[in-house]
């Protein structure tokens, strides 16, 4: 127990003896009515009754500390711990808040983060494409110009060897034509000094 | 290729024997005679070659014909290619046997075709010509192609001189078409 709390205890029972000698005491005086001057009083209109009045604040002395006690007290108690109660809470309030701003700021800085990585992903993923863009086309076209390479040269050499094989066939009518002639045109005389000069030419020749 | 090998070494065997009692010529004449009964002949060639008809028997008949019209050389040599079953190669015997025949007397054989049949004058100049070109004595064999056109043509050994129109013909057929593959290409 405080040193406060024993004063107040003991101020609370010296308020309750005093209250108990005046309520005695006024209860007494007002019914022995042994304060002067009441009928006086009373004559000019005036209804004090002193002792009563005493015995009053002799009861309210010793009721005081009863509705302290049971009342102020325990109501002040229920203040205070509402006050209590509210600070913490507020308290409590405070330092979610300032959780919540930590936590805020650290998703901010990670979402920052995340953004940049993010960008930074879109980017590399884009030039990538661009990359494989660029040589599929690269491919694409290099391909394209074989193909239209060899076609061309299929083409010329189809159209070479229609060339040839039209000119064999012409060359062919022409001979079957002039061996036909020359059948035709062949008699024993021609043949007679086609074998003479023949024979004249053979050692020419060798 | 084993027949020739065999009409070679029986060729050889002839020959040698036939230059030896200098019946050379006699034994060729003999043997070209036997090969143009045998080309000219069917039937004497399938009893010739038949396997039903027994060594014998062929012996005998072979006597009958030929034994006064060949030379014994000739007639040994029969019999003897009877009795070892090859009388399919006496073909084969006879081209061996000219062929040593015209090495033993330098003599270059060359087959002459031409599109008519050559006049005397002719013949006798072209061998005239190739003996002196060739430097040899020539033993020319004379066929008809008509379609040589007109023309003769010679070959020899691996070589043909060729004097036809057909040749000519032919040349220029390979000269226009390989102008042709140049200037395609």
């Amino acid at each position: 127990m405080s040193t406060s709390d024993s004063k107040n205890s003991s101020a609370t029972l010296r308020n309750v003896i005093f209250g108990v000698v005046l309520m005695f005491g006024g209860t007494y005086a007002s019914v022995t009515n042994v304060v002067p001057g009441r009928e006086a009083l009373d004559k000019m209109g005036l209804e004090l009754d002193f002792g009563m009045t005493f015995a009053t604040i002799g009861v309210f002395l010793i009721l005081f500390p009863m509705i302290k006690g049971f009342f102020l007290v325990p109501l002040q108690n229920a203040i205070q711990e509402r006050n209590t109660n509210l600070e913490r809470t507020f308290s409590e309030v405070e330092e979610l808040k300032s959780e919540m701003q930590t936590l805020r700021a650290d998703y901010e800085k990670r979402l920052a983060a995340t953004e940049a990585e993010a960008r930074e992903h879109i980017q590399s993923q884009i030039k990538e494409a661009q990359q494989l863009r660029a040589t599929l086309i690269e491919e694409a076209t290099a391909k394209t110009e074989a193909l239209v390479s060899q076609a061309q040269s299929d083409i010329a050499t189809e159209r070479d060897q229609l060339i040839g094989e039209l000119r064999s066939h012409v060359v062919e009518l022409a001979l079957g034509a002039a061996t036909k002639i020359v059948g035709e045109n062949m008699d024993s005389d021609k043949n007679r000094r086609m074998v003479d000069d023949f024979i004249a030419a053979a050692g020419v020749a060798s | 290729m084993e027949d020739l090998r065999v009409g070679r070494r029986y060729a050889l065997a002839l020959f040698e024997t036939a230059h030896k009692f200098d019946v050379i010529a006699s034994v060729e004449e003999d043997l070209n005679a036997i090969v143009a009964l045998l080309e000219r002949d069917d039937e004497f060639t399938s009893f010739l070659v038949s396997p039903y008809t027994s060594r014998d028997e062929k012996l005998q008949i072979i006597d009958k014909l030929f034994s006064d019209r060949i030379t014994a050389l000739t007639m040994q040599l029969l019999r003897l290619m009877l009795e070892k079953r090859r009388e399919t190669d006496i073909i084969h015997v006879r081209d061996e046997f000219s062929q040593l025949r015209r090495k033993h007397e330098g003599v270059l054989h060359v087959h002459v075709t031409s599109a008519e049949e050559l006049v005397a004058e002719q013949r006798t100049a072209l061998l005239a010509k190739l003996s002196v070109l060739l430097d040899k004595k020539i033993e020319a064999e004379f066929d008809i192609d008509p379609l040589l056109i007109g023309g003769l043509k010679v070959a020899y050994d691996n070589n043909v001189m060729d004097g036809t129109a057909r040749g000519a013909l032919h040349k220029l057929r390979e000269n226009l078409t390989y102008d042709l593959i140049k200037r395609v290409r």
